[in-house]
């Protein structure tokens, strides 16, 4: 498969990956916002931010604003930012132009439906601002984006040959995947502290924006447990959204595609490397030591990044000269 | 009830309530052109009788909504078409007329016959021109007029092409006027529209299948397995299963659409320059397995900017060496670099002149007559007669910097006369065009518009062309401007079979 083709999939793969990911933090907080206390969703806020790390344009409410109108404002202001603004590269209204834009460069390879399924997401998005939805239903607007997001990979698994193409769209997902949900994990554990006393709702939001709450209840029938949820979320691998889940996905997808090269070993090495710190790693450490879990997070992020690099040096960008 | 959203007046002639409008009730034919459809005012030509007769019979309303479900479906689909200096128009699409064209037989025979005969001896010429410059020693062909032309390419000289095609692709713009079809100019560089030939087809007979059913409409969608079948036919010899690619710009370019298009059509991959890497005078690809080779490039990419070692040096869309590989005939790329020459408005002024010369045969469609500013005659004809004439600049297509001087106001044929002193050479003059017109959908019915035709021809070890073309139609009343990059629209092109 020509490189180009292949590094347009995977960046489709990561760039709706994204896009799902902050529908789905998005629906979650303005979800919060309609029976939790003022300070409570400054504090949904704040960890949301943290967890795609960035700083809203406006800060934070400060203390003693804890105000209905304020948080209102501030919720409308912080909604379009992670929506629509132009600025913010990882928008969702961004995310799904910079996977419409890798997918028009690797139409010819796209099947008809999969094109017309994302050109329409994109043009939904598009086509609105955070003024209609917010009059409207603003979750509605996010799970409609999801939804087609979702249809994107339906299409793809019930139609795509399974060649090199289809392993490519699968790592992007799953190395964007991976990557957001130790960040989100981490943002969590910083907001809210394992061993301090909990709100039992800020956990469970945690589940359901990983769609791992039916799954927990059904294994964990003895109630929301922060550590034991933590584990779930990292190290289960068949929960869909767990980073160990991930980055099996991350393995296969790396497997298929080496044939055999010797630069492709590093890559396959370093998505083992991290999947065995977690089976292994992982349950030594204090599970009470927020900073060692938040360590051992931040790593998986790190790892992510020269993952990446990885990648694309082996398949994208290569030079003459390390041409197999 | 009365469908009619676009507030149209109806029943007003008679019908019932129920029937609404007749399409063709108030068709008004111009006096001064050829209609396609019509031979008098209600009287269809014979071909077009059933034609006519079906499409009256349905409501205008129908019909537009028709239209407007394929224009959705080509701004879903993606089929759009860039027009550039245009803010927020990045993705156009270019508007359908669902009114076909129909061109009988006996028509499409001599359209055929004449484009053949037309590349044959513009790939004579070019082989030619950058071999031994017979026509030149002939004094047919002024020699300072082709090598003074900015797409001469002096680093094609002497240099073998396989199987001596220079072009192996092109899009041939013919217009019909009361004294027959008319060449307006070979598109013998990167012509485009052949996919959007190819999308009015489908959607045409998508919606209009019965009708298309009845009329035994020439079949347009193999084209793409002609173009790969031509294009194998010219690899360097010795290549029996050539990998081919298609290099375009990118996304960017307004016919990007197309050339990812047939990209698919033809199941090969599309490349941008610097997915390709010359290497020991082979052109490789980059893929995910390591360099592979490739042995014919249909490139979609202007001359100057497809080597930046050979032609412009500024050029981020070539790929360093290529040219090289060319010349050493391990890569073909179709068109040959330095094809432009022999689609230079004022070079096509000699085009029957060639194909006397190079087949000893008469021309069998005719060129439009052409003033070249750069002769004292022609110049001083084109000022004197400005405002009768239509002047281009020689280097332009796509209908960018072109004067209709009845068009024009006095202030503006003032400026332009201006230009043309300043550098005649650059300029050319032609009559007004009758270009014959076709009944199209307009918010007030059926309304006579100019149209032309593209169709595109191939030339490998043989000449190929599908029996079709991209119909393009002025939709402004009046406008005699069909280009897309000028709002034209499309409309689909019925060769009936006999």
């Amino acid at each position: 498969m020509l490189s180009r083709n292949a590094e347009g999939l995977y960046w489709i793969g990561r760039y709706l990956e994204r896009a799902r990911h902050g529908c789905r933090l998005l629906s979650d907080q303005l979800e919060t916002m309609e029976d939790r206390p003022v300070e409570e969703i400054d504090q949904g806020w704040r960890r949301l931010y943290r967890a795609v790390h960035r700083t809203p344009l406006g800060g934070f409410l400060a203390s003693g604003e804890e105000d209905e109108e304020f948080m209102l404002a501030d919720a409308y202001t912080m909604a379009d930012d992670l929506t629509f603004e132009p600025d913010n590269p990882d928008s969702i209204r961004n995310c799904l132009a910079a996977a419409r834009e890798n997918a028009r460069q690797v139409r010819n390879i796209l099947g008809v439906r999969m094109w017309s399924c994302l050109n329409l997401a994109y043009l939904d998005v598009r086509d609105v601002g955070i003024e209609t939805i917010w009059n409207d239903q603003p979750d509605a607007f996010y799970l409609r984006t999801e939804d087609a997001i979702r249809t994107f990979t339906g299409i793809a698994v019930s139609s795509m040959y399974r060649d090199d193409g289809w392993h490519f769209l699968w790592l992007g997902w799953f190395v964007e995947r991976t990557q957001l949900l130790a960040g989100l994990v981490d943002a969590h554990i910083a907001q809210y502290p394992i061993a301090a006393p909990h709100n039992e709702a800020d956990w469970r939001a945690l589940l359901r924006i990983c769609e791992a709450h039916v799954a927990y209840r059904h294994l964990h029938s003895h109630g929301h447990r922060p550590g034991r949820m933590v584990d779930f979320l990292v190290a289960d691998p068949l929960l869909a959204h767990s980073v160990r889940h991930a980055l099996g996905r991350v393995t296969e997808a790396l497997d298929a595609v080496s044939s055999g090269r010797s630069l492709a070993v590093e890559a396959g090495r370093r998505a083992g490397r991290m999947a065995a710190a977690i089976d292994h790693d992982w349950p030594n450490r204090d599970p009470d030591d927020d900073d060692a879990t938040r360590a051992a997070l931040q790593g998986v992020r790190d790892s992510c990044l020269l993952l990446h690099e990885d990648i694309a040096a082996t398949y994208f960008h290569y030079e003459i000269s390390d041409a197999p | 009830m009365n469908r009619d959203p676009a507030g149209r007046q109806s029943a007003a002639d008679g019908s019932g309530p129920s029937e609404g409008r007749r399409l063709f009730a108030d068709y008004e034919m111009h006096p001064a052109y050829y209609d396609e459809m019509f031979e008098a005012t209600g009287v269809a030509r014979v071909h077009c009788r059933e034609l006519c007769g079906a499409l009256d019979r349905m409501q205008p309303d129908e019909i537009a909504a028709m239209q407007a479900l394929a224009e959705r479906s080509f701004l879903h689909q993606g089929i759009t078409f860039a027009v550039y200096g245009e803010e927020g128009a990045q993705e156009r699409i270019i508007p359908i007329d669902f009114l076909p064209r129909l061109l009988d037989a006996a028509d499409w025979e001599v359209v055929e016959r004449g484009l053949r005969q037309r590349l044959k001896a513009l790939n004579l010429f070019l082989a030619d021109i950058y071999g031994p410059g017979r026509i030149f020693a002939d004094r047919i062909v002024p020699i300072d007029l082709v090598r003074g032309c900015p797409q001469y390419r002096v680093e094609m000289r002497g240099l073998e092409v396989p199987h001596g095609v220079y072009v192996a692709l092109c899009g041939t713009d013919i217009v019909r006027t009361h004294d027959g079809f008319v060449v307006l100019e070979d598109n013998l560089r990167v012509p485009s529209g052949v996919s959007y030939m190819l999308a009015n087809r489908r959607a045409l007979k998508t919606s209009l299948r019965n009708l298309f059913r009845r009329h035994h409409v020439r079949g347009i969608e193999h084209y793409g397995q002609l173009l790969r079948q031509t294009l194998a036919e010219l690899a360097p010899p010795g290549v029996s299963d050539p990998c081919i690619v298609l290099l375009t710009p990118g996304v960017y370019n307004s016919a990007f659409y197309e050339h990812m298009f047939l990209a698919r059509e033809m199941g090969v991959e599309l490349v941008q320059g610097s997915d390709l890497l010359v290497h020991d005078g082979f052109v490789y690809m980059r893929t995910t397995t390591g360099l592979r080779r490739v042995d014919v490039i249909y490139r979609r990419v202007d001359d100057d900017f497809i080597d930046p070692l050979a032609f412009r040096a500024d050029s981020q869309l070539g790929t360093p060496g290529l040219f090289y590989a060319y010349r050493l005939g391990n890569v073909t790329i179709a068109n040959a670099p330095g094809t432009g020459v022999a689609d230079d408005k004022s070079v096509y002024a000699y085009v029957p002149d060639m194909i006397r010369y190079y087949l000893g045969e008469e021309p069998v469609l005719a060129n439009v007559e052409t003033h070249l500013c750069r002769e004292p005659e022609g110049l001083s004809f084109t000022l004197d007669n400005l405002a009768n004439l239509v002047v281009k600049m020689v280097g332009e297509s796509g209908g960018y910097g072109m004067l209709i001087g009845p068009h024009a106001t006095p202030a503006e044929r003032a400026a332009y006369a201006e230009q043309i002193r300043k550098d005649p050479a650059n300029y050319i003059s032609q009559p007004v065009l009758d270009l014959s017109v076709a009944p199209c959908l307009t918010a007030d019915g059926a309304a006579p518009r100019h149209v032309d035709l593209r169709p595109f021809v191939l030339h490998g070890s043989e000449t190929r062309l599908v029996p079709g073309a991209f119909c393009r139609v002025a939709l402004v009343e009046g406008s005699l401007v069909v280009n897309s990059s000028q709002g034209g629209g499309g409309k689909d092109l019925w060769v009936l079979s006999s």
